[in-house]
């Protein structure tokens, strides 16, 4: 991997062997290593049997999770925030879970149609509640740093699950609830 | 540094400002490179460091004019391919199979600073004009790529600078801190490289020049501080030497 990085340095018409160059293909390779860790991980390894019989019936919220992926398309980041929502069936998962949760398929090659409904599924498997929302707001550099060129542009998804797809009702007090 | 070479103080004027690298007054203000050390040399020939498999530059009856790099799309989407394999993806399924030269033709585009020159971007946008008070372009928005992560960094910069004579197009300010932010770069020398870059074209008595940026090497991994920015400053002739003038830009960058 170290070499085919010191070819894309070559290709881009750098010279390698200066000094800020040196270390850069190895740091490069494990920056991406880093970024797309989320392979190696299920949600069962970082739920962690953090999950508690609760007679909770409403809706909770976990919002402004700051998210970080790269995107499939071009290998370049983009990033935002999602917010995950769930109605608990006896089941509730401890919190930082639901962020681990989005950091697992957020470090990989994504998009982010994709990303959204990997979370809300990952949630629904997990806890097996009455129904998740998640939305995810991005922003991406391939956008805004090449191509159209759009600064402010942000990207919104959303994935509904259960009973958050059967009733309009509990949609708007989660999206009113996440503004 | 005397007060002669100053253009202006307490707003009144009181002499002929004196520009940065006139031979008579270089002796009073220090830019010790006027090139910056690590600046790769634009346009790339054959002989630029890292450049000599491009086989453009060994044809010559061709009009030596860049793009030149397209030639190494290929070999740069290969090693996309294998980095893209090595990650534990799959580069054949349908959303990466044009992956690599997506990825190859985006790095491209981020360092396009190499294939583009000072004097090509000014146009000779630059003008004569009896203006001796500060003239500043601040909030230009700025997008790199960390030489070390080969991970992007952005954020704004604002450029001032006392002229002396002579003005320059804003818009050619905005378009050298393109050329040398489409680079693999460190804050500091691309700081750098945008105030020396606006003294060579308009020999001004003074530049300033602010970059603040997010660094995505710094928020994604690593330390993970994500609300962090990274402040860099030159200050050239009179910002570096009078306080007072240092001071007058800085209030006008920071005001709303």
């Amino acid at each position: 991997m170290i070499e085919a990085a010191r070819t894309l340095l070559e290709g881009l018409g750098e010279d390698v062997r200066r000094e800020g160059l040196l270390k850069t293909p190895e740091r490069m390779v494990e920056a991406l290593l880093y970024f797309t860790r989320g392979y190696t991980q299920t949600p069962s390894d970082v739920v962690n049997g953090a999950m508690f019989h609760e007679e909770h019936e409403d809706m909770i919220i976990v919002k402004d999770i700051d998210l970080y992926s790269m995107c499939e398309h071009h290998v370049v980041p983009f990033f935002g925030k999602a917010h995950v929502a769930y109605v608990p069936d006896k089941k509730v998962l401890g919190l930082s879970k639901v962020a681990r949760i989005v950091e697992i398929y957020s470090r990989r090659l994504q998009i982010q149609e994709r990303l959204t409904k990997n979370i809300a599924a990952a949630v629904m498997d997990t806890i097996e509640p009455r129904g998740v929302a998640v939305v995810v707001e991005s922003r991406h550099l391939c956008m805004v740093m090449r191509g159209v060129q759009k600064t402010q542009s942000v990207t919104t998804t959303s994935a509904m699950l259960g009973i958050f797809q059967e009733d309009g009702k509990l949609r708007t007090e989660f999206f009113s609830l996440i503004k | 540094m005397t007060t002669n070479g100053e253009c202006r103080s307490n707003g009144v004027m009181k002499s002929k400002p004196r520009p940065l690298l006139s031979r008579s007054c270089s002796e009073n203000y220090e830019i010790n490179d006027v090139e910056v050390p690590g600046t790769p040399k634009t346009p790339r020939t054959s002989t630029t460091p890292g450049h000599e498999k491009c086989t453009f530059h060994h044809d010559l009856e061709l009009d030596h004019n860049p793009p030149t790099r397209e030639a190494m799309l290929p070999e740069m989407s290969r090693s996309y391919r294998l980095l893209l394999g090595s990650l534990g993806e799959n580069p054949d399924r349908p959303g990466l199979l044009k992956t690599p030269e997506r990825a190859a033709k985006a790095m491209l585009f981020f360092t396009k600073g190499y294939d583009q020159s000072l004097e090509e971007v000014l146009n000779n946008a630059i003008f004569d004009e009896d203006h001796d008070e500060m003239v500043v372009v601040k909030d230009i928005e700025m997008f790199s790529m960390c030489e070390h992560h080969l991970v992007p960094f952005y954020g704004k910069v604002s450029i001032g600078y006392l002229p002396c004579g002579k003005i320059l197009g804003l818009s050619k300010l905005a378009r050298i801190v393109e050329i040398y932010s489409r680079r693999l770069q460190v804050q500091e020398r691309l700081t750098k490289q945008i105030a020396v870059a606006v003294t060579k074209a308009v020999q001004p008595a003074g530049v300033a020049v602010v970059v603040e940026g997010v660094h995505m090497c710094m928020v994604m991994r690593g330390v993970q501080k994500i609300n962090s920015k990274t402040v860099t400053s030159t200050m050239l002739g009179v910002f570096r030497d009078d306080p007072k003038t240092r001071e007058e830009f800085l209030n006008l960058v920071h005001s709303k």
